[in-house]
This record gives C-alpha cells, sequence and structure tokens, in this order.
C-alpha cells in the first residue's frame, strides 16, 4: 500500500468519525445534534437528494379535490385534497392581489409559468414535485432542482446585493445555530407560488429556514413580506424528505420540448 | 467510550496528516516538470478532496477553431513571436470595444454590440482545441454516421423557420451537450465548480446547465435512463477529477461549438479530466468516444482561468427566447407578403 494510498484510507476512516461525531453548538438538543450530519467545522451537512411530499405544488392553501382541466387524463390529471402549508390557513392579499390570483387561476392554462416550463422561481422550487440536489461546499450552497434545470446557489460570503432582478433570485445564506437562514431578494416577480394562481411580485422578498430535524429530514420555513400584494407579512412551513432507495439521484426534466407546441404552434407553418 | 473515541480521533487525524505530507511531498516533486507549479500546492477541501472550487471560464481560447487549420500541420501551439503578436491584436480589440460602447452615432446592426461578447484576456496557446490526433482534427465520420439521418435543426444555422424543430437545440434552449456546454463561445462561458463531500457540481452559465456528478463510487444509472447531457460518474486520480459520462440521448447534439456538428450517438462516451494548473489556472481535458459515429477516439484540451469578478449570472434562455418568437412570426409575415405580391402580378 502506498503511502499516498494508506493517507487516503486514514483520511476517509477520521472523516466518517468527524462527521458523525462533531460536536454542535449547543442550540440543539444533544439526542438530535448527534444524529445530523456535520460538515468538517461542526455546521450541519445539507448534501443529499431530497423530495417535498404533500400537494403544495397544486395550490400552497387548505384544498379539496378538483377534477383536471383534461377530461382525457381521467383520475391522473385530478387535482387531489390537501393540507395546505400557508400558517393560519389564509395568504393575506390585499384586495386588488385577491382578484389577481382568481384571474390567474382562470387562466392558469395560459399564465402559470410552470405550464410553460419556465423556472420556479422561490419558494416554489423546494415543493414541487420533482427531487432537488443540495451540494454543500465549506463555503457556499448549491441547489439543483430537478424541474427545468433551474438552480441557485446560496451565498454564505459577505451579503450580496441582487446584480439584477432574476427568476430565482439572489440568496444570501447564514447560520444561526445549526438553522440555515437564507435571504432571497431580487426576484422578478414573474414566478408563482403552485398551480392555483398564488403569486408574488418583484418586491417579494423571502427569508427561508432550513432545520435537520434528523439526518433525513429538513423542517423548512419560509417567511414572505410585499407590501405591494400583501397587507402583512406571512409563512409557509413543510417538510423535506431524504430520497434514499439506493439508486436515488437527480435525474434530467428539460422540459422546453414538451411546451413548444404550447407557446410557438401559433407561428408554426400551416 | 465517548472520550476514547475522541483521543483515538484525534491519533488517526495526526496520523493522517502525516501520511498527507508525505504524500504532499511525493506529489510536489512530480509537479517541478510541469512550467508555473514550482511553488504551488493544489489545495484539499476540509473533507480531503482536491478542491476545484471556483468560476472558471474558457474565455482565453475564444476563437480558436476545434479543427486546426491543414496548413499548420502538426503544430500545436503558437510559437512566441506569433503569441506576442496575438497580444497585441488582443489590445487593438480592447480598444475598439471601448470605442464601438462610448462612440455617438455608431451605425447599429442586428448582431449585438461588442460589450456583449466576452474576449480572451491573453491569446491561447494553441491552434486548435483538437489535441489528439496529432493534426488536431475531429477524426472521420464513420459511413453510418455520413448517412444518419440526422434533425432538422442539428447543427443548422440559417434554418428555414417553418417550425421550432428547423433550429438547434441551443437556438432552442433545449441543450449544448456536456461538451458544447464548456468549449469557449462568444459569450457565457463560466462554469462554477463546487464540492461536497461525494459530490461535485458544475453549474454553466449558458442555458442554465448544471450537472451532479456523484464521486462516491456509485455505478451508472440504468442504460435504459437518457438524456442530453448524460450520466457522469467522478473519481480522484491524485489532483485531477476524472469524469466519465454514458447514458447519452443520440442524434441530438455534437461535439462543436454550442452542441453543433454532425450529432453524436446513444453510444457516445466521455472521459473529462479536470486538473489545477495553478491558483487561477485548470486543465481540461476530454476524451471523446464514440464508436457508432467517428473512426477513432479523440481529445480536446484547453485551459480555464478564474478571473477577478468574473461570475455565473442566471441565464433564463427559454424563458427569454424572443429570437424564436421572432424568427418564426418574421417567417410567417415574409410567406404572406410574398403570397400578396404574387397574386398582384
Amino acid at each position: 500500500m502506498s503511502y499516498r494510498l494508506l493517507g487516503w484510507v486514514l483520511v476517509s476512516a477520521a472523516s466518517v468519525v468527524l462527521f458523525t461525531a462533531m460536536p454542535g453548538n449547543g442550540q440543539t438538543s444533544p439526542a438530535t445534534t448527534s444524529r445530523i450530519p456535520r460538515m468538517p467545522d461542526g455546521k450541519p451537512n445539507f448534501t443529499g437528494l431530497w423530495q417535498t411530499l404533500g400537494t403544495a405544488h397544486w395550490d400552497i392553501r387548505d384544498h379539496s379535490t378538483q377534477p383536471g382541466p383534461f377530461s382525457q387524463l381521467g383520475a391522473t390529471g385530478a387535482m387531489p385534497a390537501g393540507q395546505g402549508i400557508v400558517e393560519g390557513g389564509e395568504i393575506p392579499y390585499t384586495p386588488a392581489a385577491a382578484a389577481k390570483q382568481k384571474e390567474n387561476l382562470q387562466n392558469r392554462m395560459t399564465l402559470d409559468p410552470e405550464i410553460k416550463c419556465y423556472m420556479p422561481g422561490i419558494p416554489r422550487a423546494n415543493y414541487m414535485p420533482f427531487p432537488f440536489q443540495i451540494v454543500q461546499s465549506q463555503r457556499d450552497i448549491a441547489f439543483v432542482y430537478e424541474y427545468a434545470t433551474s438552480n441557485r446557489v446560496v451565498n454564505m460570503g459577505k451579503s450580496r446585493e441582487a446584480a439584477v432582478d432574476t427568476w430565482m433570485g439572489t440568496s444570501n445564506g447564514r447560520w444561526e445555530g445549526d438553522t440555515l437562514v437564507v435571504d432571497v431578494s431580487g426576484l422578478n416577480g414573474n414566478s408563482w407560488f403552485d398551480r392555483s394562481g398564488n403569486f408574488q411580485s418583484d418586491n417579494t422578498h423571502v427569508v427561508e429556514r432550513f432545520t435537520l430535524g434528523d439526518a433525513d429530514h429538513i423542517n423548512y420555513e419560509a417567511s414572505i413580506e410585499d407590501k405591494t400584494i400583501y397587507t402583512r407579512p406571512w409563512k409557509i412551513s413543510t417538510v423535506m424528505y431524504r430520497r434514499k432507495e439506493k439508486n436515488a439521484q437527480l435525474n434530467e426534466f428539460k422540459c422546453v420540448e414538451f411546451v413548444e407546441e404550447l407557446i410557438y404552434g401559433h407561428l408554426k407553418k400551416k | 467510550m465517548r472520550h476514547r473515541l475522541a483521543v483515538s480521533t484525534a491519533r488517526m487525524v495526526v496520523l493522517a496528516a502525516m501520511c498527507a505530507l508525505a504524500a504532499e511531498s511525493a506529489s510536489a516533486q512530480a509537479a517541478k516538470a510541469a512550467p508555473g507549479t514550482e511553488n504551488w500546492t493544489p489545495p484539499k477541501t476540509p473533507w480531503g478532496d482536491p478542491d476545484l472550487q471556483g468560476t472558471w471560464t474558457s474565455d482565453d481560447c475564444i476563437g480558436t477553431p476545434l479543427n486546426r487549420p491543414a496548413n499548420l500541420g502538426d503544430k500545436l501551439y503558437y510559437t512566441e513571436r506569433e503569441l506576442a503578436q496575438r497580444e497585441s491584436e488582443l489590445a487593438k480589440q480592447q480598444q475598439n470595444d471601448l470605442q464601438e460602447v462610448v462612440a455617438p452615432d455608431q451605425r447599429v446592426s442586428t448582431g449585438p454590440p461588442s460589450h456583449w461578447v466576452e474576449r480572451a484576456r491573453r491569446p491561447c496557446r494553441q491552434t486548435s482545441l483538437v489535441v489528439d490526433p496529432p493534426n488536431g482534427r475531429t477524426p472521420d465520420l464513420l459511413p453510418e454516421a455520413q448517412t444518419r439521418r440526422i434533425p432538422e435543426g442539428a447543427n443548422n444555422n440559417n434554418p428555414k423557420a417553418d417550425s421550432w424543430e428547423d433550429f438547434s437545440y441551443y437556438i432552442r434552449c433545449i441543450s449544448r451537450g456536456v461538451t458544447g456546454s464548456i468549449f469557449p463561445v462568444i459569450y457565457g462561458n463560466g462554469q462554477q465548480i463546487m464540492q461536497a463531500p461525494g459530490y461535485v457540481t458544475i453549474l454553466q452559465e449558458m442555458v442554465h446547465e448544471a450537472r451532479v456528478i456523484p464521486v462516491d463510487g456509485r455505478p451508472h444509472a440504468s442504460p435504459s435512463i437518457r438524456s442530453y447531457m448524460g450520466d457522469p460518474r467522478g473519481h480522484w486520480e491524485k489532483n485531477t477529477l476524472v469524469v466519465e459520462t454514458t447514458n447519452f440521448l443520440g442524434n441530438k447534439t455534437g461535439i462543436g461549438l454550442n452542441g453543433g456538428g454532425t450529432p453524436t450517438s446513444d453510444a457516445l462516451k466521455l472521459i473529462e479530466r479536470y486538473t489545477r494548473t495553478g491558483s487561477s489556472g485548470l486543465q481540461y481535458e476530454v476524451t471523446i468516444d464514440d464508436p457508432k459515429t467517428f473512426t477513432r477516439p479523440f481529445k480536446v484540451a484547453f485551459p480555464l482561468t478564474q478571473e477577478p469578478g468574473y461570475q455565473n449570472f442566471e441565464y433564463a434562455c427559454h424563458e427569454g427566447n424572443y429570437a424564436m418568437s421572432n424568427s418564426l412570426s418574421g417567417a410567417r409575415a415574409q410567406e404572406k407578403a410574398a403570397a400578396e405580391a404574387a397574386k398582384k402580378k
């Protein structure tokens, strides 16, 4: 065995011990602390493949079962009932914004950015019915979402102002104990929260909180603030589950090909 | 129990550090052969992998052709004199770019203004991106590849615009493939590499591709799962990240700039090698093996650099693809005008 190989084996062995035995910083209970994966510096390690369960991608509010828009899809196109993820149940829209949400819902087949394979924005990307991969370095943290290969990098260094408004926004992160807090600004206002027309504007400011409940669950919260369309700040909360299948991995869902007829069909040569 | 575990962990760390030091000095000696790396030790992540992280760009080889002009024969590198000449051309170009931005009453054209495009900061030493075979040219196509029915839009820069399918997968904002996403083009050459224990991810500005590369020894996904960007698996060879990518969809993108060229087959296998050469340099090399398309495997290589202030931006390609609707509606308008003109005759 060469020195190099021996070195690797020992480093790997030491890493395994370090990752599992690194003490926490006292912010969470010892029982929880010992069970969550950690980086060599002791910070929680969110690296892995995650997915949110439930029906929030249909409607982030409490909702009943409803038929789908196309009878051809039968039972597969229907919208299942589900508990919402909005704390307190209601989104505090201003009257004008409430009217716009209803209009969005009525015209969702042409207006919903998801139907057009557009980037989902934040927080919607986090609870779509697709997995996403977190790659956490010793500095910044990458989120790669399977849907439309949308992605973002959470900057953990000195906070940076959004250079331009974007679909996925500008993410600045910081640690509050074992909680990863991500401040999302510079959203371009084109994103929705779900398939039911709940929407944001280019003034919307999102602050997300990611906390490992144990090795395989992230408790996720996001507070949403926008004086132009909501009468007060409001909050969503849900759970992200680690994908545990032994062959689970991020796949490619490039959806542009599925929407070109829809978007450009009227411009095709007859 | 907990106490003893901590003590033994500390001993292992010290031992591992000693071994790592011994290994480092060995590799430092080996690295002496390469110019410009004498006093530079490749950094490691806190978990012990070589640290390739940063935003890298292939800008310096913008304009270097994939295939070497035949008259240059086997000459891969320019001479120092030729490089000096190219350097002064770059400086002149920089002046022109400034002029174009500030000059009033500048004639406008339909192409992007020159300040949109990225420029090489120093001349590329190579005469071609292909480095093997020695003549620097893509190997011949197999007969079966020459007769393969390729999609209408593949490699089509002058589409008839009957449908979106007449345009390349790049123009449609779908993909440029793996090699097309790193070969240097006019802008958007950023490659942001991020690492975690067990993973490397490469975020590419153009078409916002994101390659998640497991480096934990797991096998490839089932060959039944096919994609534009393939299924990558990485491992470390000393300080080099080696990525093997398979499971490609056939007949989509080619091994040209922006994924142009004859589309490769579903048998394509890429072996990429990423090696840091200094604090701001990384050598990229890819071996392209497609036994259904090319007569032999070949190799493309070029340097990537980290530049102060260079970063990726969100490239919402499909979301802002006005070129597609404008091209299609323009073509329909021309047809309508032509039909009306014909009626008048």
